[in-house]
């Protein structure tokens, strides 16, 4: 168990630094918008690649964003019960949850974007507008990358919740 | 007819897993899949179907109008951590508070503001449970009454544009009506924008608000123990007037600026969010530390609503694989009795389900599944949105399962009973009601300002 711990605390780790870092990206986007704004009704200029820029901030925002949520506990529960679940129960909940729901999810998320995201490297796609950002492929690989980071997050809160069953089976056995 | 009983099946199952209270975006779109291996394995689902969704995600990424959510959200976050609305009550409060029902008619109109700008209801109601319920109680307020105005004005905030909801419900009732009308062959398509539906909702969120204040008015002059007058104060004017001009004026003219089509909902967000980072800045609420705050706040709800954008991109496509939404199609076309009793169908099955999901799973899972059916049947998409938002409103109202009241219930502690805040909604759950059953009648309180704008 102790290796385990040691990579779920790992890639806590990780997916918080990340987490922090794009968080930024929220304030950038607005003020991005705001130029965009300027420059189109003060100036007339159309800023295709100040406008791309916002939806790559945009983008990666949630994207980067979906495994930090996941360790900070802000993804969205029906909790009329599991609010009154005792910690056992509610990492069996998180434990099965994501080993039915969120692996094979993700798995087919990584899988069947494979393709898609192997043809836009290939050409190394870039934006349909004259003007635009020359990265669609960079945009294209947030896809498996979000799959992978959530999954590792998702890991991690697998062995922790193991390590929340196993540890309060040890004391049922002493006291019994 | 294997396939659509699947997908019915798999509805009610996703029902009842997400009770157990793993995160819904996961729940919805791992059962689906569970339910799309079973299908191919008994060869009633294409996996074909499953082939768009890599297609879908990068769709999502890069959709023009929900880039303003997250701008929108940073601009709730900002406003509502600057304290404004704290300023605003207590001085509301000074200059209504002497009058019986005084304060209680504050905390609505402040509810209602707040409501506007952050345009989230679990926010606005805690907010407001925090802030207005220890005044009102102190001031004598009946606990049932503090409680019921609190929780139905934190609702208010997914009516009163720009919300959040109505952003995401354009986006999904544009693309419902587009499809309408394609199976319609209507051949010069109208189009529906976030700016359409905030037009829309403007009218009737005046009028519950008016009501609200008519029934606060109606219990002072027959109950007056119920509501009575607060201590007076000395009020300071001009403070009022300079705490209450900047929000207003922010979100007047982010409002403004859509509505009138000067402006795109992202670009006006955008704006908005700044202006509110200006103006906390000058109310010395936002160092480099609050920021940082904001952003993450900003972050965690924006990818908890895309990460449901997804986890329903999936549920919808594997419904449609089992031939679920043509199911759902002929069930309102066998049914006797016309569109009006479709829609009261529709509508009573979105109340029932808004006890067990949120403003936005019911919008990506269930409005793009039925809108459609509706708009061909001839309803306007404007009036459509804005009966399915005020209807959602009600229902995250009524007990016993309500979303506002499970809010309330957790910042009130022993303040008031659970029976009080149960009781305290009554009225406010049959102002609602009525609201709804006046739009029905009389649509063009929905779309006369719509029309106005020229669209």
């Amino acid at each position: 168990m102790g290796l385990l711990k040691q990579f779920s605390t790992l890639i806590d780790a990780m997916n918080w630094r990340l987490g922090q870092a794009t968080a930024w990206l929220a304030i950038a986007m607005a003020l991005l918008t705001v130029f965009v704004v300027i420059l189109r009704y003060a100036f007339g200029i159309g800023a295709i690649a100040a406008q791309e820029g916002v939806i790559y901030m945009h983008s990666a925002l949630f994207m980067l964003g979906a495994s930090y949520t996941l360790l900070a506990e802000e993804h969205v529960r029906v909790d009329i019960f599991y609010s009154h679940f005792g910690p056992r129960a509610k990492a069996w909940v998180n434990v099965i949850g994501h080993v039915v729901f969120t692996l094979p999810l993700l798995l087919f998320i990584g899988f069947s974007s494979t393709n898609y995201v192997a043809e836009s490297w290939r050409v190394l796609e870039g934006s349909p507008e004259p003007g635009g950002i020359h990265g669609v492929y960079l945009l294209k690989t947030l896809i498996p990358l979000m799959a992978a980071l959530l999954a590792l997050q998702a890991i991690s809160t697998i062995i922790k919740g193991l390590a929340v069953l196993s540890s309060s089976e040890e004391q049922s056995h002493v006291r019994g | 007819m294997l396939g659509a009983e699947l997908a019915l099946a798999m509805f009610v199952t996703v029902c009842l897993l997400l009770m157990f209270g793993f995160p819904v975006a996961l729940t919805l779109a791992g059962t689906a899949l569970a339910f799309a291996a079973g299908g191919i394995l008994l060869g009633v689902f294409d996996p074909d179907y499953l082939g768009a969704l890599t297609g879908r995600i990068f769709g999502t990424m890069g959709n023009e109008t929900l880039i303003a959510v997250p701008l929108f959200i940073l601009m709730g976050v900002i406003l509502e951590r600057s304290k404004i609305a704290e300023d605003l009550l207590t001085n509301m409060a000074r200059l209504f508070g002497s009058q019986p029902g005084g304060l209680g008619i504050s905390v609505i109109l402040v509810g209602a503001l707040l409501a506007a700008s952050t345009g989230i209801v679990g926010a606005t109601v805690v907010t407001m449970g925090l802030l207005s319920l220890p005044s009102m109680l102190r001031a004598g307020y009946k606990p049932s009454l503090a409680a019921g105005t609190i929780c139905a004005t934190g609702t208010l905030g997914q009516i009163i544009p720009p919300s959040i909801a109505l952003v995401l419900l354009g986006d999904i009732m544009s693309s419902a009506y587009q499809h309408a009308q394609l199976k319609m062959q209507v051949v010069n398509t109208a189009t529906v924008s976030v700016g359409d539906l905030f037009a829309g909702a403007l009218l009737p969120g005046v009028i519950l608000i008016l009501l609200y204040i008519l029934y606060m008015i109606a219990t002072a002059l027959i109950k007056p123990e119920n509501a009575p007058p607060a201590v007076a104060e000395p009020v300071n004017l001009s403070q009022l007037v300079s705490g209450l001009a900047p929000p207003l004026l922010l979100i007047a003219l982010v409002l403004g600026s859509i509505i009138a089509g000067a402006a795109t909902p992202t670009e006006a967000a955008g704006v908005g969010a700044v202006g509110a980072m200006f103006l906390a800045r000058l109310r010395g609420q936002l160092n480099r530390a609050q920021l940082f705050d904001a952003a993450q706040a900003t972050l965690k709800t924006t990818s908890m609503v895309f990460l449901i954008l997804i986890g329903a991109a999936v549920f919808s496509l594997v419904f449609r694989g089992f031939g679920g939404d043509r199911l759902i199609e002929n069930f309102f076309l066998d049914m006797s009795g016309g569109k009006h009793s479709a829609l009261l169908v529709v509508m009573l099955g979105i109340f029932l389900l808004g006890f067990i999901l949120d403003f936005i799973e019911i919008t990506f899972v269930v409005v793009p599944i039925v809108a459609p059916i509706l708009l061909a049947m001839g309803f306007d998409p404007i009036w459509l949105g804005i009966m399915i938002a005020v209807n959602l409103q009600t229902s995250f109202l009524t007990p016993p399962f309500g979303f506002a009241l499970f809010y309330l219930r957790g910042v009130a502690g022993n303040q008031v009973a659970t029976r009080d805040i149960y009781i305290g909604v009554i009225p406010y759950v049959a102002i609602q009601l009525f609201t709804l059953g006046l739009l029905w009648l009389l649509p063009d309180l929905v779309t006369w300002l719509p029309a106005q704008m020229g669209r």
